[in-house]
Formats: structure tokens, C-alpha cells, sequence
């Protein structure tokens, strides 16, 4: 895949750069992290961009949808990837999108129909067929709704299968200070737990909690409200 | 006979194969009275249902070809069109949704939304057709309506609402509560021609109050009237049928019917919603472009004393000769009138007009916009439109897709040889999407279209309506050839054999057209000065476009060509069109080198469906041809996988899926787009040309 479109990408607009600087080193495979944001902040376009970081640098991504569906999630690729081609001048756009096409697998389910044993089934699958993602994104799970219990065998799974494993999750307003209060007895489970704030120009990405870190300040990173990749300077 | 036009319905009835279609369009032909008893679709008397008139598709138990009907239900004429239900035929389905302004999607109560239903319904949007969902096999075991409402929501992102709920499913079913008027619907007498209206049996009683108010709250968002009324608790049935009215036709609501119209339950109300909620022809806008205005479209009305337009979207060789089935848009059609074909210019005189049931029919002497009637004796293609001469219109073009597949036939004797001509020439005219040429290299006759299934119905129809037996070579795909760089040209043509020589210089450059523009081909003229002189620049377009008909990697024609020309020169005596058609090869040839011409390849759109537990196997199947797996959708049991396959890995895919899934997988496949076909099959398809080159030259 075009070497240099991958580094202007990862240099000029993916957060997962400044994410990582500022998190002392990113999520980790074998962890769970968890991105909250109100509704329609962008929690959706941001785990799209984390696994199209990962993609363009030619590694496979699991993307699980719940409540959506596949060409929904296509969609929302092409339209950050379409951005992204264009702000950087992409010559070999096509080919480039057919390759990610190719590493990317998007599996919808029912909300309520997806847990643990689902989630180490589709990994078990993939695997199978020959791909081995390292990212696994799921997008659309009721958090604080979900049962703890099965949520410890999510941590399980990220462990066994050896996958970085992005949760998004709603929060009830728009000004997060702290992690809400539903989702305070789940804080355990999750390494890293990073939350959106809408701006008047762009979306505010910061940390409530960073693997053992006490000084989670470090993070402060800009995104553009509508593809959540990094302002452009 | 000029129908009031708010009687007129035109419906279709669309659906995936087995979803019991045929058995539908028989009941509603048999209750509407225009059949005298029912034959079931593959019954033993040997009849088979009637709009299944075609042998082939007696014998496979689906319909392939379109036929309209034309049918009464109170006090309203209905025009039926059965639409085919395979992929494969999707110029056909396409073809006929172009004529409908309302349609039933029906589903199958147990195997709900399918693949092919997803295909039609996104066929259904593009045409802007309102519809009504029939949820049909509640007698079979495994059926659940509320889950098939639930798939239309989810999957088809139809607002789907029930109008009805079932009494009792699988060997219970005995028939449906009306949520308007609630009561019970019974089926009575021998073939469920008489309805028993009845209180709701108690203990349906609570379940048909909450389905009701779940439809009442649905369908008040189209109407302030009934929401009104809901809040007074004066709710009437005509609101009721009004707000449906109006959300069907808005698109943004989905009324779901429901029955078994093989144990004759439903079918009569399913045909009252029809009349009730579809549009009649005033209510759809329909457009036709002006050709005497640069194709400007233009909205036709359904005022019969306007110029007529018609279009023909259906010929079949019957009994008497081409029968053209004809749908009127404006003014009206009268048997002894004349009638022009927009694109041959041709005058036609309307000998005679009849309206078509299945395969028996009826004379009339004239009809008007929204009426479907058939001609007779008419020469023309599908997709022709007819105007009485006074305005230049046509129909808006219909989106006609290239073929991708081709195979080349052999008659087995000679004797066959004519008919096969005879047969092919008809099914050209037919179908715009099959295709036949004569390979000047091999003599060989090739047929293109849509996939493999497409092709073998179209063999078998020559061998059983013609009498043509063929042999048939291996399928073949429709490469392109394109450029990947710019690459520059000055050429010059000079010919000097006794008298006149020939002469013509060209130069410019040639280059691909940007990503996604999906012309083939696009001429741009730079020069200033008169270098070439006017008279002699459509033959260098001509030359240029000529050479593209087949590219020198491997044959195949060359896509997304911009050819510019800046430069040139002639020769008082010595130029001439042809010189210039010939230095424009030459032109081509000398520079297509340079520009690094890459293969590409038809990849297809390809659905799966099946049993979750079969997913890893057909993963597997889809890996296996170069696939990319897009996306897999899990639900209730039942998985959808959906990929893009390159069309040269995908022959005899229907086998192997079977064979890895037990048969309980299925598929569904169209074109996609064209990709750069990789290193290998380059390499691969580059040393067959050459293979077949050298057998040529020796």
C-alpha cells in the first residue's frame, strides 16, 4: 500500500498519533478500551479512524456493528477515507480503498444478540478463513446496560485472542468530567477510557483513564466535528 | 374504452423465488374471476398456474418472462405485470417496475427477507414505486410474520407496519384480523372465495388491541385528521385509509398484509388494500426527455387529449405474430390510428389493440394514458417509444447494464443454423442486456449477458421454442483493457500507390479519464489554427474510437480513454476522410505502448445467505476466489455475506456453494465494477492472447 500516503496520513490527521504520545503508548493488544461520548458526537466516526489507522498500515480490523447495518459501516469508511484521500492528495486512491477493502471485515449483529461468546466465535471465524485481525472495534453496545459478568469475558477474549478491543459507549450529556456513575463499577475492566467533547470548532479528546497512569492531562488532542480526524493546521 | 383513470391500477408483483408469487398472481386472477379454477405452480395436471405460460417456466416452477394481465376488483381494472424473480434477469424486473406505479413485495413468512428481495426492493426505490408487503406461507411450518415485519424494518428499512395480524400460523392458520375494522377474516368454501367477517376470538382479543394501537400510532404520522381523532377517541376507518393512502404513496410507509394464498387466505383483502392504497396513474409523475431540446426532461400528463407517448417495454413472438406490450403515459392509443417510433422515425399504423390476459386475449378498440395494452404486428425493440408524431419525446433512457459474460455457440447442423439466426435476433429484441456478434477472427458466434444462468436460459429457449441444438465453448469474461499513464503521439498517415495518395498527420496525447467518470471514451479537440481542417475531424474521432473496439494486450475493447489532439496536418490533394480515420489508428497504435495498459476485470456484487452454521464455509468459498469479504450480518440463526468476487473465479460457484452447504446456502450476484485485474491473472491472460495469436497466425 502507497508508504507515503500512509505516513502523511499518520502524520498530518490520524488522532491515534497523538492519542498514543499522549497516552503513553495507546490501548495495547489484549486490553479493552472504551470511548464515550453523547449522542451523535462522533464515537462512531472516531473508531473509524482508529481502525483505518490500523488498516493502512496493512493489518487486519474486525468491525463489529450492532443495530447497523454492513452498508451503513461501508459507508462510513468510504466517506473518512474519501476525506482523507482528498486532503492528502491521494493519486492511487481506488487502489488504495480496494486494499483496505480487502483487510476490513464488518459483521452486523442485533444489539441484543451480541456478548462474549459471539464476539470469540467471530475471531474463531476469521481466524479460520485466514485473517487475523489485531483490532477489533464494536460499535453500538449498551455499556452500562450490559452485564458485568459478560464484560469480564470480553477482557478474556482480548487476552486469549491477543486483540486491541475499542468499545464505544453513550454518555448522558455533553460535558464529561468524570466517568457516570453506571459506568463507574465497570471502570475495572477497561485499560483505557477516553471521552469526546463537542466544541464550537472541533471535538475535544481526553482521557479519564490511562492503563495505571495517575496523570491522565497529557492528552489533549482537537478533531474535526465531522470526520473526528485531527484538525487540520 | 377509456378507463376513468382513478380506477386504473397498475401493479406489479415482485419477490424472490418460492416466496409462492405465482401461486399469488393465480389466486388474485381466480378470485378477480378471469380464471375459471386454479392450477397450482407445479401441479400434476400438468397446466401449471396460468401467468406461468412460457414451457421452460413450467417446468422449473418460476416465471422468467413478464406478462401483463388484466384483471377486475371493484369497480377498478387492475393491470397486473408478473415480474421475474432471478437476479439473473434483472433487465426484465427492471423493465417491467418502469410500467408499474405500485407494487407487492411478497415474502415468504418463513424464510422473510432474502437476498433476491433486497436486489428488487432496491430496484423498487430507484424507480420510486410504492408499495404493499404480502407476507405469504403462514400455513408452513416455521412461519412468523412479526419477524418478517421486524427484517423489512431492519433489513429493507421499510417503516413496515402491520395492518393485520394472523389467526393462528403454521397448520392453525385460519385466517387474519382486519387491525381496521377488527374483526376476524375467514376463508370459506371450497377455495377460500368466501369471507366470514367475525368478532375477534377472545383470545386474540389482547393481542389485536396492542397491534392495533402499535399501527394506529404508525400510521397517524401521515395524517393530523386521524391523529386528532385518536386523541377524541372518534377514530373512523375512512381516516384510517386515508393516512395509509398517503404514507403508501409518500413511500415512507409499507402496509404488510398477510395470508397463505395456496390455502386461499388473504388474498381478497390483500387485492381490497391494492385498490385502496396503491397510486392510480394520475398519482405518479412520470417523465419523458425532449428530443427536440437537447433530451431536457420533460413531465407528462394524463390528459388523454394531449399528443400520445407510449413506450414499449415488452415484445413476445406469439401465436399471430410480435406482440408488443405497451404502456400509454399521454393521450390515447385507437386501433386505426398511426403512430411514430421516436428513435427509427418509422410510421406504424395500430391494426390491432387488445388487452392481455396471460396467454388468452381481448380486442379493443382504444386506450388511454395508464392503460397496458399489447399491439400487434408492430416492429420494434423493447424500450421504444411511440408518439402520434406531433412532439419528439422518449421515454428517459433506462439504465441498460454492459454484459459480462459471453460464451460462444455452434448449431450442430445446418439446418439449425437458420433458426438459431431466427431465435437470436428475437431475443436481442427482447432483452437489451443479451447481446450476439460474429467473432471476425474465429467466425464463431458469441452471445454476452449477465451471467452464466442468463445465457443458459436463453440456449435452452433456442433448443426448445426453435429446435436449436448448439454447442456451447466455455464462458468467457468480459475483460477492458485501459491506459495507467498519459503517453504522447505524432503520427503520420502517407500512402502513395498510383493516383491519388492518402495522407493525414495527427498529434496530441492520450491519457485514462479521471477515477469514477465511467465513460468509455471521450475526444477533445485543442487545435487552434486549423492544423487539421474541420471537415476532417469526426473521422480522427472515428479513427480513434475504432481503434478502442480492441485494445492489443489481449484483445478486449479499452475503457476511460481521454483522447486530446493539438496538432496536425493535411494535404490539399492527398487528405481525405479515410486518411484521417487511418492516421488516427496508426496514432493510437504507436503510443498505446507507452501508456502501461493494465487488464481489467468484472467483479461482482455477491450475496450469500444461509443457515449461520454454514458461514465458515462459505467464507471459504468466497476466499477461495480471490473474494473480499465486505461484511457478514448474523441474526435470528439465519447469516448474509456479502462480497465482491471477480466474475472469472465465479463459474460453477452455484455447485460448489451447494455442495459446501449441504444445499441450504444461497446466492445472489451482479455486476459491480471494474477492477485492475492482479499481477498473476495479467501474466496468465497476457500468454493465452498470445497462445491463441500464434495458433491464429500458423
Amino acid at each position: 500500500m502507497g508508504g507515503s500516503m500512509v505516513r502523511r496520513f499518520l502524520n498530518a490527521r490520524s488522532p491515534l498519533r497523538l492519542l498514543e504520545q499522549g497516552l503513553h503508548g495507546g490501548l495495547g493488544r489484549g486490553h479493552l478500551g472504551l470511548v464515550l461520548a453523547g449522542r451523535g458526537v462522533g464515537k462512531s466516526s472516531f473508531v473509524v479512524d482508529v481502525a483505518l489507522d490500523e488498516l493502512l498500515h496493512g493489518k487486519p480490523v474486525l468491525h463489529v456493528a450492532l443495530d447497523h447495518t454492513v452498508q451503513h459501516v461501508r459507508a462510513h469508511y468510504d466517506t473518512v477515507f474519501e476525506e482523507l484521500a482528498a486532503t492528502t492528495h491521494l493519486e492511487n486512491a481506488s487502489a488504495v480503498r480496494v486494499e483496505l477493502d480487502r483487510l476490513r471485515r464488518i459483521r452486523a449483529y442485533p444489539a441484543s444478540a451480541f456478548d462474549a461468546k459471539r464476539l470469540g466465535e467471530a475471531l474463531e471465524l476469521e481466524r479460520e478463513v485466514g485473517t487475523q485481525p489485531e483490532l477489533v472495534v464494536v460499535d453500538g453496545l449498551d455499556v452500562e446496560n450490559h452485564a458485568r459478568e459478560d464484560l469480564e469475558q470480553w477482557a478474556a477474549v482480548a487476552r486469549q485472542a491477543n486483540v486491541e478491543i475499542w468499545i464505544t459507549g453513550n454518555a448522558p450529556g455533553e460535558r464529561i468530567d468524570a466517568l457516570p456513575a453506571a459506568l463507574q463499577p465497570l471502570e475495572d475492566l477497561f485499560s483505557v477510557i477516553l471521552k469526546l467533547e463537542p466544541g464550537p470548532e472541533a471535538v475535544a479528546l481526553r482521557a479519564l483513564k490511562d492503563h495505571g497512569n495517575p496523570d491522565v492531562s497529557a492528552l489533549h488532542v482537537a478533531l474535526d466535528p465531522k470526520t473526528l480526524l485531527l484538525v487540520r493546521n | 374504452m377509456i378507463t376513468e383513470l382513478s380506477k386504473i391500477r397498475n401493479i406489479g408483483i415482485s419477490a424472490h423465488i418460492d416466496s409462492g408469487k405465482t401461486t399469488l398472481t393465480e389466486r388474485i386472477l381466480f378470485y378477480t374471476k378471469r380464471i375459471h379454477k386454479i392450477s397450482e405452480v407445479r401441479g400434476k395436471d400438468g397446466v401449471g398456474a396460468t401467468m406461468d405460460f412460457m414451457e421452460l417456466e413450467k417446468e422449473r416452477g418460476i416465471t422468467i418472462q413478464s406478462a401483463a394481465t388484466y384483471t377486475t376488483w371493484d369497480d377498478h381494472f387492475v393491470n397486473i405485470i408478473d415480474t421475474p424473480g432471478h437476479v439473473d434477469f434483472t433487465i426484465e424486473v427492471e423493465r417491467s417496475l418502469r410500467v408499474l406505479d405500485g407494487a407487492i413485495l411478497v415474502l415468504c413468512g418463513v424464510a422473510g427477507v432474502q437476498s433476491q428481495s433486497l436486489t428488487v426492493d432496491r430496484q423498487m426505490r430507484r424507480y420510486k414505486v410504492p408499495r404493499l408487503a404480502f407476507i405469504n406461507k403462514l400455513d408452513r411450518s416455521g412461519a412468523n410474520p412479526r419477524r418478517v415485519t421486524e427484517a423489512l424494518r431492519e433489513k429493507l428499512a421499510h417503516n413496515a407496519v402491520m395492518m393485520q395480524i394472523p389467526i393462528g400460523v403454521e397448520a392453525d392458520h385460519a385466517g387474519v384480523i382486519d387491525l381496521i375494522t377488527m374483526e376476524a377474516v375467514g376463508f370459506d368454501g371450497e377455495q377460500g372465495e368466501i369471507i366470514v367477517r367475525g368478532p375477534i376470538p377472545t383470545e386474540f382479543q389482547d393481542e389485536a388491541n396492542v397491534a392495533r394501537e402499535t399501527m394506529l400510532d404508525a400510521v397517524s404520522m401521515f395524517s393530523d385528521e386521524l391523529t386528532e381523532a385518536i386523541l377524541d377517541g372518534n377514530v373512523t376507518e375512512p381516516l384510517i385509509h386515508e393516512a395509509v393512502r398517503r404514507g403508501t404513496l409518500s413511500r415512507e410507509l409499507t402496509p404488510v398484509f398477510m395470508g397463505s394464498a395456496y390455502k386461499n387466505k388473504g388474498v381478497q383483502l390483500l387485492l381490497d388494500a391494492v385498490v385502496r392504497y396503491l397510486p392510480n396513474p394520475t398519482e405518479v409523475e412520470n417523465t419523458a426527455v425532449d428530443l427536440s431540446a437537447d433530451e431536457a426532461p420533460i413531465v407528462l400528463s394524463s390528459d388523454p387529449q394531449k399528443p400520445l407517448v407510449c413506450l414499449a417495454f415488452k415484445l413476445e413472438e406469439g401465436r399471430y405474430g410480435q406482440l408488443t406490450y405497451t404502456r400509454v403515459y399521454q393521450g390515447a392509443l385507437a386501433k386505426g390510428g398511426t403512430i411514430i417510433n421516436a428513435r427509427t422515425r418509422k410510421k406504424h399504423k395500430v391494426g390491432r389493440l387488445v388487452r392481455m390476459h396471460a396467454d388468452s386475449m381481448e380486442d379493443i378498440e382504444s386506450a388511454g394514458s395508464g392503460d397496458i395494452v399489447a399491439l400487434f404486428g408492430i416492429e420494434c425493440a423493447s424500450g421504444d417509444t411511440f408518439t402520434d408524431g406531433t412532439i419528439d419525446v422518449a421515454m428517459s433512457s433506462m439504465h441498460v447494464p454492459a454484459p459480462v459474460v459471453s460464451i460462444a455457440v455452434k448449431p450442430k447442423d445446418n439446418k439449425a443454423s437458420d433458426n438459431m439466426g431466427k431465435a437470436i435476433g428475437r431475443f436481442v429484441r427482447e432483452d437489451p442486456t443479451f447481446r450476439a456478434h460474429v467473432d471476425r477472427e474465429s467466425n464463431e458466434t458469441i452471445l454476452s449477458g449477465m451471467g452464466e444462468l442468463h445465457l443458459d436460459v436463453y440456449i435452452e429457449r433456442m433448443k426448445r421454442e426453435y429446435k436449436v441444438e448448439v454447442e456451447t465453448g466455455a464462458p468467457q469474461v468480459a475483460y477492458r483493457e485501459a491506459l495507467s499513464q498519459k503517453a504522447e503521439f505524432n503520427y503520420t498517415h502517407r500512402k502513395q500507390t498510383g493516383g491519388s495518395g492518402q495522407y493525414g498527420k495527427v498529434a496530441g496525447y492520450i491519457e485514462p479519464l479521471p477515477e469514477g467518470d465511467e465513460r468509455a471514451f471521450e475526444f477533445v479537440n485543442e487545435i487552434r489554427g486549423g492544423a487539421i481542417p474541420t471537415e476532417y475531424i469526426s473521422a480522427v474521432e472515428k479513427g480513434f474510437a475504432s481503434a478502442l473496439e480492441k485494445g492489443r494486450l489481449i484483445g478486449f475493447p479499452i475503457i476511460g480513454v481521454r483522447v486530446v489532439i493539438n496538432d496536425g496536418g493535411a494535404h490539399a490533394v492527398d487528405s481525405s476522410e479515410m486518411a484521417f480515420v487511418a492516421a488516427a489508428r496508426g496514432a493510437f497504435r504507436s503510443c498505446y505502448g507507452a501508456s502501461k495498459p493494465i487488464i481489467l476485470e468484472p467483479v461482482m456484487k455477491l450475496a450469500v445467505e444461509g443457515p449461520a452454521e454454514f458461514q465458515g464455509a462459505a467464507l471459504k468459498t468466497i476466499m477461495q476466489r480471490r473474494g473480499t469479504v465486505i461484511g457478514t450480518t448474523e441474526e435470528s440463526g439465519f447469516c448474509r455475506v456479502e462480497a465482491e468476487v471477480p466474475l472469472a473465479e465465479m463459474f460453477g460457484y452455484a455447485t460448489d456453494l451447494r455442495s459446501q452447504t449441504q444445499g441450504k446456502a444461497e446466492f445472489t450476484m451482479e455486476f459491480a465494477r471494474y477492477l485492475p485485474c492482479p499481477s498473476e491473472t495479467t501474466k496468465e491472460l497476457l500468454e493465452k492472447y498470445a497462445d491463441r495469436r500464434k495458433i491464429e497466425d500458423e
